[in-house]
């Protein structure tokens, strides 16, 4: 459905130096420097696929993304999209994709969303009949009945956004670009979207692209996820191998019901928090076991859970690891 | 998009643009408000004319004038310019861009949509102009004269509004076109007769005049408004302005173009 | 109190300073769009004057000294007020005012002094190339007393066009969606353009009585011109510095209603 190969997108950005000389030298001869947002990703996404875009800030993802929609064209490489050069910008790639952008909106500041969705069945020529179906599903799914009816700009954030993932979903795109489809929501209400989304998926086998900073987002919602870096590309596979690769420590929970010594805990394993009768404890996946039976005999423990670490924190440990490396790298090369 | 494709399209675009145009009435009304050029003008051509007339114009005749002129500026004025330099430096031209149908056509929707709430504010001038000057002096009076006039402030309106869209699509180039928008509107206050009938200037001037795009604008839909000219010169001042209307149409989708593509290398 | 306030705008102005330095090209740009703007209110003047050596009492190089005025005053205007009146709609607009009314500092003043924009005043240098073009038209200088006068002038100008500001940003405050304002008003201070005597023959000089009291704009730039002409008469200086004083005091009267119906009415 996708493929990406060798994708660069490296920016001329024009430097505006200080000092009145050397603004004026600028207006005639500008110094450029060169900023890579992506330097060399390749992927492949199969239909119905749903996959998560990973990184820190200006890793390159916001610009994969808009590469992937057309709106960007690559520096070098090849892109694909349902067999579509998506910089060529047809009309018939157009009609099958849709970017979602949750910093920007497509819906009409000043009038009620329906117009919007009017607006988009007359551009992407929508049959009446499957603009009704549709528009009564999206309707059902996201509970806006009461608010299609109200000028946008009364509506909350999460009214809205719900409104704006209607209206990108009016033509059924067969490929969702999502960039941050969830900033600034409420716990329920990304839940509400995460929800929709995967059922989008699987009823119309959309291909779905998702990039968050919320990690529930692409827990819940992405099998796949693809790691970049400083426009480069460090992980691609599921998100659990993911985790067990950047920290295949376990967490081991412990409630217990009277005070026990740190020093005690610690003798199990690496003790993370400790406070107020619960006790969290890392420890190396062979020794989970051994951890267990050690505290069920040793302590007063009332409850006891084996999780994952978070997901934010796997992450960050995992962009600490590529820095140290590239500094590494960096150093070794002779100067 | 294919025409068909764009035929089944426009209505509901244009009907969506003028729901949003009656939902911004109120800025309407502040802008209308704020058209206060051809009155500061008018006063002053009075003022000059108190005494003895200036050329053919006499006190009415100036009324007349600068109250077409506030009704032309009504029917004809177009913020394309403004609207994509902001569009551009928000980011949500990317928004446009992701449409299967060229965001040129949706700023023509907008502006065109405003036109009737824009006649509903040309026409009370136009009665008062009426009432003030006689109808002689203040609408055409053949039917011929209405039809060439209502080609001509058309015709200006597109003058106006290609020329919104290059020098919009000049901020896909630059950090921001708003100077060069500037320095178009002085151009427009300066050569179009919108400050005073180009008739005024001295020949050298008019001849100049004459082959700038700024007197289409505004002049000739005023002139044809007020009866200026006859048939013959009307014809081919109307075909002057069309000529322009072709020229600027060709730079504004060249620029335009261009600029997007720059906008698709560089990013937004 | 006054050298908190004074060490206040010092900061501000600074702030400004700094950031106009940041883009220091466009003292050239701006330069060049003031230049062309003037050229827009000197060029009906030269079509009017080709055909008349004298319109209302005013000859050419007398009335280029109000557009000089004219000019200067939309530095002013255009450097130091309607920068800050744009922040103070948007703040109302986006509901950021609540963060300037939590200060512990006059509201009006911070809200007038967020934000100047010193490349303007290059319409302040073409004003002053106005009048000493006009005067070398005229064959004469203007007289001390005059220069004098007109210095109080420019006071006294500056104060009523910022009281109309005022009034026109509490107008904000009951009025939604209001982004044209600053429009608005500049385009009502172009009838500035003219010496005020024009407008004595249109509506049986209903319009002058507007422009003299309603609108104070004759005072703006026709009372300067005339008091560097030496036929400003006595009486309508004293008018313009009571005039000026009284408009300030309505204006912080409706500014302080204003707020109490901001904070009232918000949510």
């Amino acid at each position: 459905m996708i493929s990406v190969h060798g994708l660069r997108k490296h920016y001329k950005v024009h430097k505006r130096p200080p000092g009145l000389k050397a603004a004026l030298r600028s207006l005639f001869h500008r110094t450029y420097t060169s900023v890579k947002a992506v330097d060399g990703i390749s992927f492949d996404i199969r239909p119905g696929e749903r996959v998560g875009f990973l990184g820190p800030n200006g890793a390159g993802k916001t610009t994969t993304l808009k590469v992937l929609s057309g709106l960007l064209h690559p520096s070098e490489g090849e892109v694909r999209v349902d067999g579509h050069v998506p910089r060529l910008r047809e009309e018939a790639f157009l009609k099958k994709i849709m970017l979602v952008m949750g910093q920007k909106q497509q819906l009409l500041w000043d009038l009620p969303p329906a117009e919007t969705f009017e607006l988009n069945r007359a551009i992407y020529d929508v049959p009446t009949l499957q603009y009704k179906q549709t528009l009564d599903e999206l309707v059902g799914l996201l509970e806006i009945g009461d608010l299609i009816g109200k000028p946008t700009r009364q509506l909350s954030l999460g009214e809205r956004m719900k409104c704006e993932l209607a209206a990108a979903l009016i033509h059924r795109p067969r490929v969702l670009f999502l960039d941050e489809p969830t900033i600034g929501l409420d716990v329920s209400m990304q839940a509400t979207m995460r929800t929709f989304i995967k059922d989008y998926n699987e009823k119309y086998g959309a291909t779905l692209i998702l990039t968050s900073h919320y990690m529930d987002d692409v827990a819940a919602l992405c099998p796949r996820v693809i790691v970049i870096d400083k426009g480069l590309l460090s992980y691609d596979g599921s998100l659990e191998a993911l985790v067990q690769r950047v920290r295949p420590e376990k967490r081991v929970v412990l409630r217990l019901s009277e005070v026990v010594d740190a020093s005690r805990l610690e003798s199990l394993g690496k003790l993370v928090t400790h406070e107020a009768g619960t006790a969290v404890l890392q420890v190396k996946q062979d020794a989970v076991n051994a951890t267990i039976s050690r505290a069920l005999s040793g302590l007063p423990v009332t409850d006891l859970t084996v999780e994952n670490a978070p997901l934010e924190e796997v992450m960050s440990e995992l962009f600490a690891e590529n820095k140290a490396r590239r500094l590494q790298a960096a150093e070794s090369v002779p100067a | 998009m294919n025409a068909r494709g764009l035929l089944r399209a426009l209505p509901t675009m244009l009907r969506v643009s003028f729901a949003e145009s009656v939902a911004y009435r109120a800025e309407m009304f502040v802008w209308v408000l704020s058209t206060t050029m051809p009155l500061v003008n008018m006063v002053l051509w009075m003022a000059v004319a108190k005494s003895a007339p200036v050329g053919n114009f006499g006190q009415a005749d100036f009324v007349g004038y600068f109250l077409a002129t506030f009704a032309v500026r009504q029917l004809t004025s177009a913020w394309a310019a403004w609207l994509i330099n902001w569009e551009v430096k928000q980011g949500t031209l990317a928004m446009r861009l992701l449409r299967p149908i060229s965001p040129l056509w949706g700023y023509a929707s907008d502006n065109v949509a405003g036109f009737p709430m824009r006649v509903v504010v040309a026409l009370p001038v136009v009665l008062l102009s009426i009432a003030l000057v006689g109808a002689d002096k203040a609408v055409p009076q053949h039917a011929w004269q209405w039809g060439l006039f209502l080609v001509a402030v058309l015709g200006g309106w597109a003058i106006t509004f290609l020329a919104n869209v290059a020098i919009g699509a000049l901020s896909l180039f630059l950090d921001s076109s708003q100077k060069m928008m500037e320095v178009w509107m002085v151009l427009f206050f300066v050569c179009s007769g919108y400050m005073y009938p180009v008739e005024f200037l001295p020949e050298g001037l008019r001849t100049v005049i004459d082959w700038l795009p700024f007197r289409y604008q505004m002049g000739l839909p005023v002139e044809l408004m007020t009866n200026a000219h006859d048939l013959p010169t009307a014809l081919g001042l109307v075909a002057r302005q069309w000529a322009w209307v072709l020229g600027m149409g060709a730079l504004a989708v060249g620029l335009w173009k261009q600029g997007v593509k720059r906008f698709a290398a560089f990013g937004g | 109190m006054v050298r908190r306030y004074l060490r206040l705008l010092t900061v501000q102005l600074k702030a400004s300073g700094l950031q106009a330095l940041q883009y220091r090209a466009d003292f050239f740009t701006d330069g060049f769009t003031s230049l062309c703007w003037v050229f827009t209110a000197l060029a009906p003047l030269f079509v009017v004057y080709s055909s008349r050596p004298e319109v209302e009492g005013w000859s050419f190089g007398e009335a280029l000294l109000v557009v000089g005025w004219f000019t200067l005053l939309q530095g002013i205007l255009e450097g130091a007020i309607n920068p800050s009146l744009t922040g103070v709609v948007e703040h109302i607009r986006k509901g950021t005012l609540d963060f300037v009314l939590l200060k512990p500092a006059d509201a009006q003043f911070l809200v007038s002094t967020q934000r100047f924009l010193p490349w303007r005043a290059f319409n302040v240098l073409t004003g002053l190339g106005l009048f000493i073009y006009a005067f070398l038209l005229l064959g004469r200088g203007p007289s001390p007393l005059g220069l004098l006068t007109s210095l109080l002038l420019l006071g006294t100008s500056t104060v009523l066009l910022y009281s109309l500001w005022i009034l026109t940003v509490s107008a904000a405050f009951f009025v939604v969606r209001v982004d044209n304002l600053t429009y608005l008003f500049t385009s009502i201070f172009d009838f500035a353009r003219w010496p005020s005597s024009v407008f004595k023959g249109v509506a049986k000089g209903a319009l002058t009585l507007v422009f003299t009291y309603v609108i104070p704009l004759a005072l703006m730039t026709t009372f300067p011109a005339e008091a560097m002409l030496g036929r400003l008469p006595a009486l309508s200086l004293v008018g313009a510095v009571v005039g000026s004083a009284a408009f300030a005091w309505v204006a912080r009267r409706v500014w302080i209603r204003s707020i109490g119906h901001y904070t009232s009415a918000s949510s």
